[in-house]
C-alpha cells in the first residue's frame, strides 16, 4: 500500500505540462533550426525558414526529412542535434492526435495492413509508397505544389512509369492532386491549434500494461517512467501467462506531447514501442515489436497506475473449459471483482498489476465473461470454451521477405494467429453473427497457394512455419541455383491453422528484400 | 493477341488474364500490403496478379534495371539522383548483392 501511495504521489508531482516543446531544450529550438538549416533555407521577415515553415509532420516524418538533407544534400549534423531538431519540429509543427488517427499503422510498422487509398491519390501517390506517408503530412497549397516539383526533379522517370505515362501526369498532379491534398491535409487546422493549446500530461509515473511477445504469448506488467528531461528512463517488470518474470529497462522519447517512442530491453531482447498517450493522459495504446524484426510483435495497451479505475485486459484472454485456472485482471484502482457468466471464482488477491483471480471453468462451458470492479469494466474480456465452430487466420494476407545470407537486409518473418469462433444464433459459420472467441492454440502448416506455387515448389524453398507458434521464418536471400532461372526463395503460400476439426487459411506472399526501408514506408 | 505468342512466364500470365477476362482485376490491383509498390511494371515485390511468379526472378537479374531508372525508388535506392554510389562496388548484382546496403541510416531513430 505504501508503494502504491508513493507512486500516486509521483504521478501527482509530475502533474500537467503546459509547454509544447520538449523540456530541456525548448528555448534552443529556433536557434538550432536557424543554425542548422538557415544556410540553405532563407528566412522571411518573421524569421521563418523557407519550405520548413509550410509543413507539419510526425516525428518520423521530420526525421526522414533531416536524413534526406544529409543523404541528398550533404547536410552534416551531429546525431544529438538531429534528435533535438526532430523534437523541436514535432512539438511546434507536428500533428494533433486526431490528425494522425487512422494512419498510425505505418508508424507502428504493422506488417499486414492493406490500405484502401481511393483514386486519384491511389494512382498518383500510393502506387509507390504507402498512403499513410502523405496522409501523415500537412502542408500549405504552395508546399504541396513544391512537393510535386520535388518528386519530378528527384525521380524524373515517374512520368513514364505505369500510371504516369498513359495520361497527362503533370497536369493532373498540379490541377487535381495539389488542391485535393491541400483540402484534405491542410497546414492550418483547428485540431492542431487546439492541441497546441491543450494541457499535456507528462509520461512519468507508473503504467500497467498488457501486450503479446512473439514467442511467449499474452503478457502483462508495469512500466515506471522517470526523469526530468528527454530521454526518460524506463524500468519495469513483465510477466508471462505461465508466470515467468522478466526485467524491463530502457529509454523513452515523447514527441508532440503524445507520441511515445521507447526502446526497451525485456529479458535480454530489445523491443521497440510506438505508442500514443491518450489526450487525457490516462492510457497508452499502440504496438510493441522486436527491434531487430519489426514484423514480430503485438498490440500494447496500458493505463496510468493511480488514475481512474480501469481494466486494461485479462491474461489469459481465452480459457479452455474443464479445469481450474488463475487469471490476471490487469488494471488499476480495482477493488472487489465481479466475473459474470461462465466462470466460478474461488478466491483472489490484489497485486501490482491489478488482481489475480482463481477460477473454475466447468467442462462443457462455452461463453464470454465480463469483468467489473466498481466503474471499471472489461466487456467480454475473457472467453471460456469447450469447443470451437470455426477458425480464422489473422492476418488473412501477409508479406514476409527473404533476407540474411550475408546481405544487409535481415529476414522479415510473418506472424499469424488462429482465432476461434462460435457460429452464433444462426448456427452457421462465416456469417455476421459469429462470435469471436479469441486466440486459440493451433498447429500450423503451409501449402502452395496456387498452381504456379505448386509448380515452382514454393513450399519447399520459401521458408518454414514454426508449427505451434504461427511464426513463418523466410528462407535466405539471393539467387537460388536450385530453382528455375535461379529464382529467389520467393513464394505464394497458403497458411493453414488447425485446431481439432477446425481449420483456417490465410495467404502469405514471401517476397524479396527492401533496400530502402525508412521509418515510414 | 491471335498472332502473338507468350515467350516467358509473365507474358503467359498476361495472356491468361486476357483469356479469363481478368484484366480489370489486374489494373485495379492497389490492395497490396502497405508500402509494397503497386506500379505494375511488373511490381517490385508483388506481381500484378498478387503473387510472385511473374516478378523478375531472380530480382538480382534486373536489380540495376530498377535502380538506374529509379523505377521503384521507395523500395530500391535510385542511382540517378538519390544514391548515386549505391552499387558502385557491386558490378554484378547476381554475385555482388551482399555488398549492397540498405540506405536508411541505422543511427537515426525517433
Amino acid at each position: 500500500m505504501i508503494r502504491r501511495l508513493r507512486k500516486r504521489h509521483v504521478v501527482g508531482l509530475a502533474g500537467v505540462l503546459l509547454l509544447t516543446p520538449a523540456a530541456g531544450f525548448a528555448q534552443d529550438g529556433p536557434a538550432l533550426l536557424d543554425q542548422t538549416c538557415g544556410g540553405c533555407h532563407a528566412a522571411d521577415e518573421s524569421g521563418a525558414l523557407s519550405r520548413i515553415k509550410g509543413q507539419r509532420k510526425t516525428p518520423e516524418g521530420w526525421l526522414m526529412t533531416i536524413v534526406r538533407m544529409r543523404l541528398f544534400h550533404g547536410l552534416e549534423i551531429d546525431n544529438d542535434v538531429q534528435s533535438q531538431l526532430v523534437h523541436y519540429l514535432s512539438d511546434t509543427q507536428g500533428l494533433a492526435p486526431s490528425e494522425a488517427e487512422g494512419y498510425r499503422y505505418v508508424l507502428e510498422r504493422d506488417p499486414a495492413v492493406v490500405e484502401t487509398i481511393e483514386a486519384p491519390l491511389g494512382e498518383m501517390c500510393s502506387r509507390c509508397h504507402s498512403g499513410a506517408r502523405f496522409a501523415l503530412q500537412r502542408r500549405t497549397p504552395e508546399e504541396w505544389d513544391l512537393h510535386i516539383d520535388f518528386h519530378v526533379g528527384q525521380w524524373p522517370t515517374l512520368e513514364y512509369q505505369a500510371l504516369g505515362r498513359d495520361r497527362e501526369w503533370l497536369k493532373i498532379a498540379r490541377e487535381e492532386i495539389v488542391p485535393l491534398l491541400s483540402e484534405k491535409f491542410p497546414f492550418e487546422s483547428k485540431a492542431w491549434s487546439d492541441w497546441q493549446n491543450a494541457e499535456k500530461t507528462a509520461p512519468t509515473g507508473t503504467w500497467v500494461f498488457t501486450t503479446r511477445l512473439p514467442e511467449k504469448g499474452e503478457t502483462y506488467g508495469t512500466l515506471d517512467v522517470s526523469g526530468d528531461s528527454q530521454p526518460y528512463s524506463v524500468t519495469g517488470k513483465l510477466m508471462t501467462s505461465s508466470g515467468e518474470a522478466m526485467d524491463i529497462s530502457g529509454k523513452l522519447n515523447v514527441y508532440t506531447g503524445y507520441e511515445w517512442r521507447a526502446n526497451l530491453d525485456i529479458g535480454g531482447t530489445t523491443y521497440r514501442q510506438i505508442l500514443e498517450i491518450s489526450e487525457d493522459g490516462s492510457s497508452l495504446s499502440g504496438r510493441q515489436f522486436l527491434h531487430a524484426e519489426d514484423s514480430l510483435g503485438g498490440p500494447f495497451k496500458a493505463a496510468r497506475a493511480g488514475g481512474e479505475p480501469a481494466i486494461v485486459g485479462v491474461v489469459p484472454s481465452t480459457l479452455p473449459a474443464g479445469r481450474d485456472a488463475t487469471v490476471q485482471v490487469v488494471g488499476t484502482g480495482l477493488g472487489e471483482m465481479n466475473l459474470s457468466g461462465a466462470l466460478e471464482t474461488s478466491g483472489g488477491s490484489a497485486n501490482d498489476y491489478g488482481a489475480s483471480i482463481d477460477v473454475t471453468a466447468e467442462a462443457g462451458t462455452d461463453g464470454m465473461v465480463t469483468i467489473t470492479s466498481g466503474d471499471a469494466k472489461a466487456e467480454d474480456g475473457l472467453a471460456v470454451y469447450s469447443s470451437i465452430d470455426s477458425l480464422k487466420v489473422e492476418p488473412d494476407f501477409a508479406v514476409a521477405r527473404v533476407g540474411g545470407g550475408g546481405g544487409s537486409a535481415g529476414k522479415m518473418p510473418a506472424q499469424f494467429d488462429a482465432i476461434g469462433y462460435w457460429n452464433g444464433p444462426d448456427g452457421e459459420a462465416g456469417t455476421e453473427d459469429d462470435i469471436r472467441i479469441g486466440i486459440i492454440p493451433a498447429t500450423w502448416s503451409l501449402a502452395p497457394f496456387n498452381e504456379e506455387a505448386e509448380h515452382l515448389k514454393d513450399v519447399e524453398y520459401a521458408g518454414e512455419m514454426v508449427d505451434t507458434l504461427g511464426i513463418f521464418m523466410p528462407a535466405v536471400a539471393g539467387p537460388n541455383p536450385e530453382r528455375p532461372f535461379s529464382t529467389n526463395n520467393a513464394g505464394n503460400l497458403k497458411v493453414v491453422a488447425t485446431s481439432g476439426e477446425a481449420t483456417g487459411e490465410g495467404q502469405l506472399i514471401v517476397t524479396v528484400q527492401r533496400w530502402n526501408d525508412p521509418p515510414i514506408r | 493477341m491471335r498472332h502473338l505468342k507468350p515467350l516467358n512466364q509473365k507474358a503467359d500470365q498476361v495472356v491468361r488474364a486476357v483469356e479469363t477476362d481478368n484484366m480489370d482485376e489486374v489494373r485495379a490491383m492497389q490492395t497490396v500490403v502497405t508500402g509494397c509498390t503497386s506500379t505494375l511494371d511488373p511490381g517490385w515485390e508483388v506481381d500484378p496478379f498478387g503473387g510472385v511468379a511473374a516478378l523478375c526472378q531472380p530480382m538480382e537479374a534486373d536489380l540495376y534495371g530498377c535502380s538506374d531508372p529509379c523505377w521503384w525508388p521507395a523500395q530500391v535506392p535510385d542511382t540517378i539522383n538519390s544514391y548515386k554510389d549505391w552499387n558502385a562496388d557491386a558490378d554484378n548484382a547476381g554475385k555482388d548483392w551482399r555488398s549492397l546496403g540498405t540506405v536508411f541510416p541505422s543511427d537515426s531513430e525517433t
